[in-house]
């Protein structure tokens, strides 16, 4: 089913479940199986793998470098990989890493569904769910944010370096320094852009009234109550599955 | 001269094509007005040029160097930006210190640094705020400030973004004369990204259109 049609509390319910049998998950089995349901429903959702490539490429590097970490300074376990006397890795140690980084890559294609959607539907299937309004708006407008504070750290950097600063030959020292300085003008920013933001949505009669109405209704269909099932009775199995196996 | 041959570039998030097969040349000893409509591409050209964006094929040469080898701090040397919207490129504790960052790279002694600084800061009518967070300024003296730290650098190019957004009619006019006096008297090639076409038909030997 085309992800952009489904109900937007379907989705986030889909995020929470995923997220959620990610962080419970103890075998790997469980872990890969989770990683299949999430790529599966991405895929038959009409999201092409070379989108789900590029939104995740930043993040890749996080991944394989908390795979790294966790396999160089987890020591406990039999060694796996030696050299000479020198443990480099052990297999608690891989085992660990590979969980972590299982778990967060499904969080992130989890993660990925929801981004299938607009941002007012989500403040609305937040609002029938019962969570208060201004909170709702209020992380959604983080959200929002985010991709514009990049730009400007983005343009920031790019601002530094043409005026003579070397960020990427520097050591880590300097480029500590160097980054703490370009903080600076982006919390600046961000904080002058939300106060003109408050102002702006005070101006408009943001809270005037207690009761929000709302000009359109959100309505679960027959099919998204299907998905929804189906999806729950996959995750139960597998979590159910992977309980027996663990008991036995 | 700065030479821009056969560009091409889309932005890779929204897909949309700015450039295809664009070539133009920008002189030293000259100043040009790029014009157009928004959204035609002025800013992108002129983040093309100074590498904070790369072309997609195609290339840019300054002085016989082409760009797509070197780095933003080698392209610095060349050419001097100012961005459409000065927040972004202040990022020091005083004013003082913005003039200076780039001269203290540039590892100048303390006496001719202390003088460049406070020069540009006279010139661009900042020397009461010399010790102030460059955040607490109007729109107009950042935008101010923004090519006092600039053009303290003394690159052989100058490209800027909308500079007169925010100034008054007697600074723009006393930027204008500026410019003209870098053009005249070190034979600076000058890109004006503008709307106005009263500042460019005034300062600008050439002037560009970029049509959509």
């Amino acid at each position: 089913m085309n992800l952009a049609r489904l109900d937007p509390r379907v989705k986030l319910l889909i995020l929470a479940g995923l997220s959620t049998a990610a962080l419970v998950s103890r075998s790997y089995t469980t872990l890969l199986a989770l990683l299949a349901i999430s790529l599966i429903i991405l895929l038959a959702g009409s999201i092409a793998p070379i989108t789900i490539w590029m939104k995740l490429r930043g993040l890749f590097s996080l991944i394989v470098a908390l795979f790294v970490l966790q396999c160089l300074f987890n020591r406990s376990g039999e060694p796996l990989l030696a050299f000479t006397k020198f443990t480099l890795i052990t297999q608690a140690g891989f085992k660990t890493a590979a969980a972590i980084s299982l778990r967060l890559l499904v969080i992130l294609l989890a993660a990925l569904i929801v981004t299938t959607g607009e941002a007012r539907d989500y403040l609305l299937s937040l609002t029938t769910m019962k969570v208060p309004y201004e909170v709702a708006f209020m992380v959604l407008t983080a959200l929002r944010f985010l991709p514009m504070m990049r730009e400007e750290a983005q343009d920031v950097l790019c601002a530094a370096q043409l005026r003579g600063l070397q960020i990427k030959k520097a050591g880590l020292k300097r480029q500590v320094g160097a980054y703490s300085k370009i903080i600076i003008p982006i919390v600046a920013g961000a904080v002058r852009r939300a106060e003109d933001f408050s102002i702006a949505m005070e101006a408009r009669g943001f809270r005037a009234h207690p009761q929000r109405t709302t000009m359109r209704k959100l309505r679960m269909r027959a099919s998204d109550w299907l998905y929804l099932a189906v999806f729950c009775a996959i995750i139960s199995s597998i979590e159910a599955i992977a309980a027996i196996a663990a008991f036995t | 001269m700065i030479e821009v041959n056969n560009v091409a570039f889309t932005y890779p998030h929204t897909k949309k094509q700015i450039f295809s097969n664009y070539s133009i040349v920008f002189e030293r000893n000259e100043i040009t007005a790029v014009t157009g409509n928004n959204g035609a591409g002025k800013t992108t050209l002129s983040k093309l040029l100074v590498g904070i964006l790369r072309p997609d094929a195609g290339s840019i040469v300054i002085d016989g160097a082409d760009i797509g080898r070197m780095d933003l701090c080698a392209i610095g040397k060349k050419v001097g930006y100012v961005f459409q919207n000065p927040d972004r490129q202040l990022f020091n504790d005083t004013v003082y210190n913005e003039v200076a960052f780039g001269l203290y790279i540039m590892k100048l002694p303390n006496d001719e640094i202390e003088q460049k600084a406070s020069h540009y800061l006279s010139l661009f009518g900042l020397t009461q705020y010399r010790d102030a967070f460059p955040g607490k300024l109007s729109h107009g003296e950042k935008q101010r400030l923004a090519l006092a730290a600039v053009l303290a650098l003394g690159a052989d190019y100058l490209v800027l973004d909308e500079p007169t957004t925010g100034l008054d009619i007697r600074r723009q006019r006393e930027l204008g004369n500026l410019l003209e006096n870098l053009r005249s008297g070190h034979g600076c090639g000058i890109i004006l990204i503008t709307h106005s076409n009263e500042f460019s038909s005034c300062y600008a030997s050439k002037r560009v259109v970029i049509a959509q």
